[in-house]
């Protein structure tokens, strides 16, 4: 509740009267400057482990720069750090016949969407920059916004290929937020609640006995519920299987294809920092967000800010495992299996947790 | 409804097994790695034994190298390589010139004044190297390996660095000899044609 | 319900795009993902290969067959040697024939390693595409330790080889031999067997025998269709008689006879037959003997023509050469397996969408620089 706490610190020693618009103004900017400095470092480090994961995943070692200089630091730690540079010095190109403002905003709209969608997102007990009472819709809400910048990138770009990769991933998005939308309903209606800390202190405690009492374990149908919602939110971050609007080998580089340097660049932030809000909802919706998994154990918020890291890594890590592992679903393929699966499924079991609430608990 | 719960078990069934791969190639990475950092770490040449009998002979592909001293200019090589990338000139000098015998104790009977390979062209046939009567060219680190080590990175900013010209005759030497005869043309393949 | 039809949109997939193998282009007319036509326009990697045949003594155009399909040079290197040998009446001694089969078969599993990586790749697999680059690599370092090169090897030359097989080549081949047969079954079930590889691949792409034997298409292609066709037994050459192996055919498995997984199996069942082979030929390999001694000083072929084919990884690879008694061939002909190949694409592509037509062009396993020459 990063706002809160600074508005009251603010009008503690300034002449702003509570709730001036200008200070909460303010008091925005100051808290968005921890979500941008939170993405940037986000990238750096999941794109590092990606780099060494796919990498020992298929018998190399990745990078490993030795000592500083022109090489990428020890172990190349300092490769990430150093592709961000070489980023920002790319020559920005603009094609000629591309549609140049809509080509310059869209990926800032992309950007925008998962940098106002951390805002909501809880990483211990005090760590979040604004406590919503409608935190998970609004985060689902927020999501569906980079939809837009995808078709605008697209379509301005000027290219076929760019133009497959946002109509595929438009009806992508599209239909993968209901499967994701229909797994949250099933937590909400066992929590009772949207905000993301009443969500989380719903999952306090122990369940049968000595597990942590969290959705995943409540009921058998919230456990279901976790894979749809994990699955619908690989495909909704378009990573393998799922990456069908940039598959490389079909679409070149999908809606992306045109865009270089630091415009590029930003794609490749909001898709990390995509990773890190659904891995970031999914352990808060069902695997009890920062949470010791030993009920009562190390619950300090340093500790919590610990588990709730570790338990975001653990899924990010999942979804670069999925990648290294699987080929790529056919555009049609993936549009069967949300509908036809992971759908009906959803829907099941809404009904299941339900009767569950009805009848067993 | 059967097929369609099959069908679902399957892709979970085999995804696991698939994942289940990939995890255990990267837990077992320091086991299975099998990349090497190159610039600090080379791969090891594969072992032959070195001579120059053919049996035994130490194949390699890599740069060509002349050495001059030995050279007759015969032109066999030229006249094998498909590409035509070695050029060679030559005058003859008059008769009873002494220019030198080659380590195979043969009488050198004409000067090289030019003896240039194009290593861009070059498509690493190997196919100069058999018929040297000489055995003076050949690529570098197979035979006569102890005096020209294996060499083959040999990148170039720009193209003419990968011209080598051997000849190694001065232009004083050439004045000498051509002062009464002109410099023959080299052969070309008209034999061949 | 009617299928909705919107207006065509011509797509130009290559001639630079990551999975046309080469330099290849496609021209296909879309409709929305679906393709309703597909043109390839090829001739981006034409490097004359056959004039320059005519200007090339016989034993200097082996150099120019390795960088046909450079992928399987030593296939190509044998196809060419035995066509000339059969034209000058030279039968090679047991040694050479045995090597010649080894190398042969050995180059089989390469390309077939990495026909099936970058099928896996076009379909989005990343990680078997290295496992399998790994395996080839093994490989090519028997043929370095042979011949030392590694991808265009100028090894067999007519009448013999260029060089004698290495000290401890033996040992190390079934070494490589022990080490690899378990990776096979590694990687098909990492890709074969993977669900989602299946539903990319099964029934996707079918090609008819039929519609295969009036394209031409020969080699693992057709086989994946159900036609028992391979040249190794049924117009034998070398001493490919003498060997005890099977010839894999589809079978349909996992969708229709002929679909893009059939050839995807066809290949791995190939590549055992292949390890098979090369443990024969390894137990049966004389010891003594000169690679070269019948290699003639001048090859001048008697006047005549000639058209024989082998068995490459790609299918029937045949030379035709006509000699008139110099030392240069009058005119060299190659007939490409993928060229066929790549013809029948738009028969069986056309009507799937654009992700299956890059399945389906993965599955041909075509090598651009066979088809241009």
């Amino acid at each position: 509740m990063v706002v809160d706490n600074l508005m009251q610190w603010f009008e503690s020693w300034t002449l702003w009267e509570a709730g001036s618009p200008l200070l909460f103004l303010i008091v925005v900017v100051i808290a968005g400057v921890p979500i941008f400095l939170l993405m940037a470092v986000n990238a750096l480090v999941a794109v590092y482990a990606e780099l060494k994961i796919s990498a020992f995943m298929q018998d190399r070692v990745g990078p490993m720069g030795q000592g500083p200089g022109l090489h990428a630091g020890k172990w190349g730690l300092l490769q990430t750090v150093a592709d961000a540079l070489k980023l920002l010095l790319k020559e920005d190109i603009i094609p000629t016949l591309a549609d140049r403002k809509l080509f310059i905003i869209a990926p800032f709209i992309i950007f925008v969407t998962p940098f106002i969608a951390l805002a909501a997102l809880p990483f211990n007990q005090n760590l979040l920059i604004a406590d919503l009472n409608i935190g998970v819709f609004y985060i689902l809400a927020v999501g569906s916004i980079s939809v837009i910048g995808i078709i605008m990138a697209g379509w301005s770009s000027n290219n076929k290929w760019s133009l497959y990769g946002a109509m595929r991933s438009a009806a992508q998005i599209v239909s993968y937020e209901i499967p994701v939308a229909l797994s949250i309903v099933s937590v909400i209606m066992l929590t009772g609640t949207l905000s993301m800390q009443g969500i989380i202190s719903y999952q306090d405690g122990t369940t049968l006995g000595i597990l942590p009492n969290w959705i995943l374990f409540n009921n058998p149908f919230s456990f279901i519920a976790f894979f749809i919602f994990f699955i619908s939110g690989v495909a909704e971050v378009n990573r393998t299987p799922f990456d069908i609007p940039e598959a490389e080998s079909e679409l070149v580089a999908g809606f992306h294809t045109e865009y270089s340097g630091m415009r590029w660049a930003f794609f490749f932030l909001s898709e990390y920092a995509n990773m890190l809000i659904i891995s970031g909802v999914a352990a808060v919706a069902f695997l009890g967000g920062w949470h010791s998994p030993i009920p009562g154990f190390l619950e300090s918020p340093g500790w919590s800010l610990f588990w709730f890291i570790s338990k975001v890594g653990m899924l990010i890590f999942i979804m670069m495992w999925f990648r290294w592992t699987f080929p790529r679903l056919r555009v049609d393929q993936l549009m069967n299996i949300c509908w036809k699966v992971l759908l009906p499924l959803a829907l099941l079991n809404i009904f299941g947790v339900g009767l569950w609430g009805l009848f067993v608990a | 409804m059967g097929e369609y719960l099959q069908n679902i078990w399957a892709s979970i069934s085999s995804s696991l097994v698939g994942m289940s791969i990939t995890l255990k190639h990267l837990l077992l990475i320091r086991k299975g790695n099998v990349t090497l950092q190159y610039p600090e770490e080379k791969w090891p040449r594969p072992e032959r034994n070195i001579g120059f009998d053919h049996k035994d002979y130490n194949v390699i592909r890599s740069k060509l190298h002349v050495d001059m001293d030995d050279c007759i200019g015969c032109y066999k090589c030229a006249r094998a390589c498909p590409v035509d990338c070695i050029k060679i000139e030559t005058i003859k000098v008059p008769k009873g010139t002494d220019i030198g015998t080659t380590s195979n104790d043969t009488k050198k009977r004409l000067l090289v004044t030019r003896f240039d390979i194009d290593m861009t062209e070059c498509m690493y046939c190997n196919l100069c190297v058999y018929p040297c009567p000489e055995e003076c060219i050949f690529m570098t680190g197979g035979p006569n390996s102890s005096k020209h080590p294996i060499d083959y990175e040999f990148s170039e900013y720009n193209r003419e660095g990968l011209m080598y010209p051997f000849a190694t005759v001065t232009q004083e030497e050439i004045d000498r000899y051509t002062d009464s005869e002109t410099p023959e043309k080299p052969a070309e393949k008209e034999e061949t044609a | 319900m009617g299928i909705v039809h919107g207006d065509e949109m011509v797509l130009n997939i290559g001639p630079q795009h990551p999975s046309t193998h080469g330099v290849l282009r496609l021209k296909v007319h879309t409709d929305g993902e679906i393709v309703s036509k597909i043109t390839p326009y090829i001739g981006y990697l034409h490097r004359c290969f056959e004039k320059h045949c005519e200007n090339l003594t016989y034993e200097q155009v082996i150099p120019f067959t390795d960088r046909c399909d450079y992928i399987s040079s030593m296939n190509n290197n044998f196809g060419y040697v035995v066509t000339v040998e059969e034209l000058m009446d030279i039968h090679v001694s047991e040694k050479v024939e045995h090597i010649r089969v080894i190398m042969a078969e050995l180059n089989r599993i390469a390309s077939h390693l990495l026909a099936l990586g970058t099928f896996g790749m076009d379909v989005g697999a990343f990680t078997p595409f290295l496992y399998m680059f790994r395996d080839r690599e093994n490989i090519l370092d028997l043929f370095e330790m042979t011949c030392g090169a590694r991808l265009l090897y100028n090894y067999m030359w007519i009448g013999g080889l260029s060089h004698d097989l290495p000290v401890g080549f033996v040992e190390k081949t079934y070494e490589f031999l022990d080490y690899f047969e378990p990776k096979i079954k590694e990687n098909d079930d990492l890709l074969m067997y993977n669900k989602i590889f299946i539903e990319r691949t099964a029934d996707v792409g079918v090609l008819p025998p039929e519609v295969a034997i009036s394209y031409g298409v020969t080699g693992p292609n057709l086989r994946g269709s159900g036609v028992q066709w391979d040249l190794r037994k049924d117009e034998q050459y070398s001493i490919y008689d003498r060997f005890d192996f099977e010839i894999p055919v589809g079978t349909g498995q996992m969708g229709t006879v002929g679909d893009c997984w059939d050839r995807y199996w066809v290949r791995t069942q190939e590549m055992k037959e292949s390890i098979g082979i090369v443990r024969q030929a390894l137990k049966q390999l004389p010891t003594e003997g000169d690679v070269q001694e019948l290699v003639p000083k001048k090859i001048r072929p008697p006047k005549g023509s000639i058209y024989k084919r082998t068995e490459s990884p790609r299918g029937d690879l045949g030379f035709y050469i006509i000699s008139d008694g110099k030392p240069t061939p009058v005119r060299v002909k190659l007939r490409s397996p993928a060229f066929t190949a790549l013809s029948a694409l738009s028969a069986i592509a056309e009507g799937w969408m654009i992700s299956d037509v890059i399945a389906i062009l993965g599955s041909l396993d075509i090598v651009l620089g066979e088809i241009d020459r």
